[in-house]
């Protein structure tokens, strides 16, 4: 836990964070609004104070309430790892930034990341589907992509709780979604 | 867990037949769409009209149509060579099933698999195939390229919807006598993916499976133990291949 | 039976969806009709006009050029990895490689599962070497859990997944020669990988798929069995390992096409988000057990090797040299073992608190990293599994135009893909 690099960043980047610094063990992560997702992973990249040049990884997550797009970044200058979350995206029309100016790598992670939850990166030359064939018409990792069996009352379900299947409670009966809480 | 069984679930979360949208989602820089459609269309061609190039030939991307560059297009447009039930017909059936009688003992002792392995499986079926485990005792070391020139086709790994086309039609490119073995819990059942949204639950859904070797994945002895078992079923009926059933073979009820 | 028949479940009854009996009837996406439609005609091109940029471009053919497919089943024992092909007589101008044909699902099936049956689901990922698909998932559970992992459990996962590493690597080996033609090598690593699984099977109980790692230690204790075994081993290990090595490096034809094949400089592998043995034949010295130091290798001494040229020669060579600093790490661990429990004590049923996670380490093949995130409930709300396989099939379009299409195995051989890490 890095707490010089928790100054550090709340300088640099302040009133492009939307929430707090968070650490946690080895972690630290920042939010920002989609929109600031070019300006600040430039910085991070190009300035020498921060110079995050690996690209760890890039992922889509659906909240429930909100998508967001999270990039764990990794630099020389602090043992802990960044990771930058893009919070705040639509559930129904979800855009974001590509970073594929900066790392080509990120462009399959993009188009993962769309075809597992049908968000939009902006300037990603090869937005297609990558996992599932070309004519699929759902984005299945979305929360309110059931799986056939939990949309099912299996009467194969067993009678100890382990065995039972793991209908999401509260969710297929009501219509409702798995959510997250917003700070988590 | 009583539970409503008529009830449509609510606007907006997409979950239910009152969602329906006319737009494909997967054409990006289009607005979102919700998560699961269900429409009562059949599933019609995706057209996007086509605004960035030109193409030299005219009737390219015109939507599955077959080329008009294949020797083999009336073939293929016939249907014909897709059945799985080509059979010698009339008296000359007698030619294959008489001499099967005898060819039979003579295929089972060379056996040659295709080099069919999707994902774990394929490594033990590998294993079992070099020094250690030695499957070329039995006669079936060559493992094919090609599947016009194999025998049995091994599907080790598991079967996703995308990868099933290919390989009904490897299965269908293969010439008769053939035999299929299912090795590894994913061929066998769907395995651990069996609630999966995009694997095939077992490949007895597909094709026809003469032998199942259970395991995850099951020990190269165990895939030679499924492969003596196919010789003993070869011997067993030869002169009779052409009665096997043909197509998936799950009874209804299963 | 008609496609909108929804099929039977296994206990001979329908799935009853309460989201009305027809929700998946007619499903254009539902798996279970899929199947029922017709197989239709292969071909290179897809049959719809290109959507994107990328694909438009490639798409397009200018005069001479032609593409080929090289299917989703191929003599190369990658697995199920089909790439388009964009031919200039014999040159490749371009390629497109098409992945999804193993893709099962596992991050929707994790979401959906125990703690602990997520950490069964990792083990299929990258198969040949699933002791470090276990051990991302592992750690970041342990990071949600706030649970320190006893030393003898970190050690024993560390001796056991070196020795997985050298197995992964002796496979490395034997399909790199396969690929360029040579069957001899593919048998001798199948030989070496078979003594070792042997012996990770009388430690872990399965010869593959070892379902080993345990939220909080491993499975259980080192046996007598397995100490005898890894004792033998370890005593022909060294010119086992020197024999296969001269089998290949010295072969005038092996070095020759492989000398100056597949070129990447660091610069590109650094943008292509590369890392593993790839990243690090280019010259970057990045190996994540030095760069982020995790579990018991900060006690060890071990060297990262690294080569400048970038090519398939250098990525072969230094995985050789990996294996030799695996026999390293495993012997001090062997001398270094701690006395203790092998798994933390923790209740059976495991609620961690909200919050992430990420944990990444040095896979053979790269950075493999797992992204979880707990919503408080006893299933994980997101598993997200970062793959190292993935994205070095990205840079196979930078490394092969100009090359004949013989070498596109060798090239793709030598970036040691899993597909079914690649496609989860």
């Amino acid at each position: 836990m890095d707490r010089s690099f928790k100054a550090r960043l709340e300088r640099r980047f302040g009133e492009q964070l939307t929430g707090p610094v968070r650490q946690r063990h080895d972690e630290t992560e920042i939010r920002i609004g989609p929109g600031d997702v070019v300006p600040v992973i430039t910085a991070l990249h190009d300035e020498p104070e921060f110079a995050f040049e690996f690209l760890a990884d890039l992922a889509g997550v659906d909240t429930g309430e909100v998508m967001q797009v999270v990039y764990h970044l990794w630099s020389p200058t602090t043992p802990d790892w960044l990771r930058v979350i893009a919070d705040g995206l639509s559930r129904e029309d979800p855009r974001v930034p590509s970073v594929t100016f900066m790392w080509k790598g990120a462009e399959w992670m993009e188009r993962e990341a769309y075809d597992m939850f049908g968000i939009t990166f902006e300037g990603n030359r090869d937005l297609r589907r990558i996992y599932m064939p070309p004519d699929y018409q759902s984005f299945p990792l979305r929360k309110d992509f059931y799986l056939a069996d939990d949309a099912a009352r299996s009467p194969g379900a067993g009678v100890r709780p382990m065995e039972q299947t793991h209908v999401p409670r509260d969710t297929v009966a009501t219509g409702k979604v798995r959510r997250l809480s917003p700070g988590t | 867990m009583a539970v409503n069984e008529d009830r449509v679930s609510p606007d907006g979360l997409g979950a239910g037949p009152s969602d329906a949208t006319e737009v494909p989602s997967d054409v990006p820089a289009q607005p979102g769409l919700p998560a699961t459609r269900s429409s009562d269309e059949v599933m019609a061609p995706i057209v996007v009209p086509n605004t960035l190039w030109r193409s030299v030939d005219p009737m390219a991307y015109e939507g599955n149509q077959p080329t008009s560059i294949t020797h083999l297009a009336e073939f293929e447009a016939s249907g014909l060579g897709r059945r799985d039930n080509a059979r010698w017909s009339g008296p000359l059936e007698v030619i294959p099933t008489k001499a099967d009688y005898v060819l039979d003992l003579i295929r089972m002792n060379s056996l040659w698999p295709l080099l069919s392995g999707l994902a774990c499986c394929a490594i033990e079926m590998m294993s079992a195939a070099t020094s250690r485990n030695d499957m070329d005792r039995w006669g079936m070391f060559p493992f094919r390229a090609s599947p016009r020139q194999a025998d049995v086709l091994i599907v080790a790994g598991t079967l996703t919807t995308k990868m099933a086309g290919p390989l009904v039609r490897l299965w269908e490119q293969m010439p008769e006598p053939k035999w299929c073995v299912a090795m590894g819990d994913c061929t066998c059942s769907g395995g651990r993916y069996k609630r999966s949204y995009s694997t095939v639950e077992g490949i007895d859904r597909v094709m026809p499976v003469d032998v199942y070797v259970p395991g995850c994945p099951p020990r190269p002895e165990g895939l030679i133990f499924g492969m003596m078992k196919l010789q003993q079923l070869v011997k067993d009926r030869r002169g009779h291949w052409p009665e096997r059933p043909i197509g998936p073979t799950v009874p209804a009820q299963v | 039976m008609t496609a909108t028949t929804p099929r039977p479940d296994i206990t001979g009854r329908h799935h009853t969806s309460s989201l009305g009996d027809d929700a998946f009837a007619g499903e254009p996406d539902d798996p279970r009709v899929q199947l029922d439609r017709d197989v239709g005609v292969f071909e290179p091109v897809p049959p719809y006009p290109p959507r994107t940029e990328r694909e438009a471009e490639f798409y397009t053919l200018r005069d001479g050029e032609m593409f080929l497919n090289m299917g989703p089943q191929h003599p190369s024992t990658h697995g199920v990895l089909r790439v388009v092909l964009k031919l200039d007589g014999e040159k490749v101008v371009d390629l497109d490689p098409v992945l999804g044909y193993l893709h099962r699902g596992v991050e929707k099936l994790c979401e959906n599962a125990d703690y602990h049956h997520s950490i069964a689901y990792l083990d299929p990922l990258e198969y040949v070497s699933s002791l470090f698909c276990e051990w991302p998932g592992v750690m970041a559970f342990e990071k949600l859990l706030d649970v320190e992992v006893p030393r003898r459990a970190e050690y024993i996962r560390v001796l056991s997944a070196e020795l997985n590493r050298i197995a992964s690597h002796s496979l490395f080996l034997g399909w790199m020669a396969l690929d360029l033609g040579g069957l001899t090598p593919i048998l001798w690593s199948f030989i070496e990988r078979d003594t070792i699984v042997e012996m990770l099977a009388s430690l872990t109980g399965q010869r593959m798929l070892f379902n080993y790692f345990r939220i909080g230690g491993v499975n259980g204790d080192l046996n007598h069995e397995f100490m005898s075994r890894l004792g033998d081993w370890m005593s022909r290990a060294t010119e086992q390992v020197e024999a296969g090595n001269t089998l290949l490096n010295e072969n005038e034809i092996f070095v020759r096409r492989m000398r100056g094949l597949g070129k990447i400089d660091s610069k590109a592998a650094l943008r292509m988000t590369m890392s593993g043995p790839n990243l690090r034949a280019t010259g970057v010295p990045f190996d994540m057990r030095r760069a982020h130091p995790y579990s018991a290798y900060p006690e060890l001494d071990f060297d990262i090797p690294t080569r400048q040229e970038g090519d398939c020669l250098a990525r072969y060579l230094l995985r050789m040299d990996e294996i030799k600093q695996s026999l390293r790490i495993i012997d001090q661990c062997l001398h270094q073992m701690p006395d203790g429990p092998v798994m933390a004590k923790l209740p059976r049923l495991l609620r961690p608190r909200p919050g992430r996670a990420y944990a990444g380490i040095e896979a053979p093949r790269g950075q493999y990293a797992v992204y979880a995130i707990s919503d408080g409930t006893d299933q994980p709300f997101r598993m997200r599994i970062h793959d190292p396989s993935f994205l070095h099939l990205q840079s196979v379009g930078l490394m092969m135009p100009g090359h004949l299409v013989a070498d596109t195995m060798a090239i793709m051989a030598s970036l040691d893909p899993i597909m079914g890490g690649v496609d989860k």
